[in-house]
């Protein structure tokens, strides 16, 4: 879906063919998330075949007439429009990894979940650094959408290591309470 | 700037550890640990309450002393140390950032970083100029004439970082500094604070925010008054 709205959202600047859809894509997320060409056109053809898209006539509307640009119909930027104005619901969350992990630890016998927490939390610390490396060099007047990326990555690396300590400081209180 | 001996640690805890109590009543605040910090190094220590990370912070500027083990600052180690040169010796070599409470209300901001330096004894000709030095390093040279109640939070703690680095200064002590500061502003205090240890300083950071921690080049966990991890930004020198 998300790739299906991108695409969707680089199509209303201006028509573009599927391979300026790829890098564009890629250049707006600083290739964090790289994006098969392959994909590209599988969603093209779907968007197409939904009336969310339409060929241009070759040599139209891009700067390199031998491949094929497309452009958004009227229902194309209808649908656009609605998702920038419906806020994302995940509901149920996304399976998740590491919470289930945790749990499954704390349900489990012979494990030491406190050991799980903190190896976890290096790990994630480790990446938090990487992060705020990146963030310290980047130019948030130049480089607006790297930066928010980066603010993204760094706030949800924060708040696994918050869980991680409430984790500990929960099982910790659990652990020494009269049984 | 330069420690002491070129190659002792600026900051050194060898064994180091603190007890409160005596007999069957010892409790056990840090340690015993070692950790060694070098020149221009950005170390953040983090950690649960109780885990030790105030008490190591004092050992550190010398305001505690550790019941076992020893603690040095520029190879000098604070335990055989009187207390007219422990003074001196903080007063010259280190500098606090707390939370809050940072500057004299009746102070303005450049009265505030001249004051240690009058504090060492020099004179008030050599001070202001300096003063007026690190006020600009942190951006606060335009305000250096307004006092604390005029400034808002981030700018009260960029005077805080200039007064805590005037002078020779070697060593940055900081606890929780961006508790009650917004996102931006507080990434600001920490840009402040790593640019201290690109011109040679060594900082200290005590924090329980895990996004201000990474601007360290290492993060040391502790737990229980021990250290049990140590990670570091991706190309740290491991020496």
């Amino acid at each position: 879906m998300s790739i299906r709205n991108s695409l969707l959202a680089i199509l209303s600047e201006e028509p573009t063919h599927g391979y300026g859809l790829k890098n564009r894509f890629e250049n707006s997320t600083a290739g964090t998330w790289p994006l098969n060409v392959g994909q590209v056109y599988s969603t093209l053809q779907r968007l197409e075949r939904d009336g969310l898209v339409e060929p241009l006539s070759p040599g139209r509307g891009s700067e390199d007439k031998d491949r094929q640009s497309w452009r958004l119909t009227d229902p194309g930027r209808g649908a656009l429009a609605r998702w920038f104005a419906e806020p994302i619901l995940d509901d149920p969350p996304q399976r998740d990894e590491l919470t289930l992990k945790v749990l499954l630890a704390v349900a489990a016998e012979h494990v030491d979940v406190l050991d799980i927490l903190q190896a976890q939390r290096a790990t994630t610390m480790e990446r938090l650094q990487q992060y705020t490396q990146r963030k310290r060099i980047a130019d948030p007047d130049d480089e607006l959408s790297w930066v928010l990326l980066l603010d993204a990555f760094i706030l949800r690396a924060k708040a696994e290591i918050q869980w991680l300590d409430l984790c500990e400081e929960r099982l910790r209180h659990h652990n020494t309470r009269p049984s | 700037m330069i420690p002491f001996h070129e190659r002792d640690a600026v900051l050194e805890f060898k064994a180091a550890g603190r007890t409160h109590g005596t007999g069957d009543r010892v409790a056990r605040a840090l340690g015993p640990i070692d950790l060694r910090i070098d020149e221009s190094e950005f170390v953040a220590i983090m950690g649960p309450s109780g885990s030790g990370k105030s008490t190591l912070l004092n050992l550190a500027g010398g305001l505690d002393k550790p019941t076992d083990g020893s603690v040095s600052l520029g190879g000098r180690p604070l335990d055989n140390i009187n207390a007219h040169d422990l003074a001196t010796l903080r007063r010259t070599y280190i500098g606090f950032v707390f939370q809050d409470l940072n500057l004299l209300p009746g102070l303005t901001a450049l009265e505030n970083v001249t004051l240690p330096l009058e504090l060492s004894g020099a004179s008030s000709s050599r001070c202001r100029p300096e003063a007026e030095v690190a006020l600009q390093g942190v951006g606060m040279a335009d305000k250096a004439h307004r006092f604390p109640e005029n400034l808002s939070g981030g700018e009260q703690q960029r005077v805080a970082i200039a007064r805590a680095v005037v002078g020779p200064r070697q060593l940055l002590l900081a606890d929780e500094p961006t508790g009650a500061l917004d996102t931006v502003t507080g990434e600001r205090i920490m840009r402040l604070l790593r640019k201290q240890c690109e011109s040679g300083r060594t900082v200290v950071l005590v924090t329980h925010d895990s996004s201000h921690a990474a601007w360290a080049d290492r993060v040391v966990f502790l737990r229980d008054g021990r250290i049990v991890d140590e990670t570091r930004s991706p190309g740290t020198v491991v020496t």
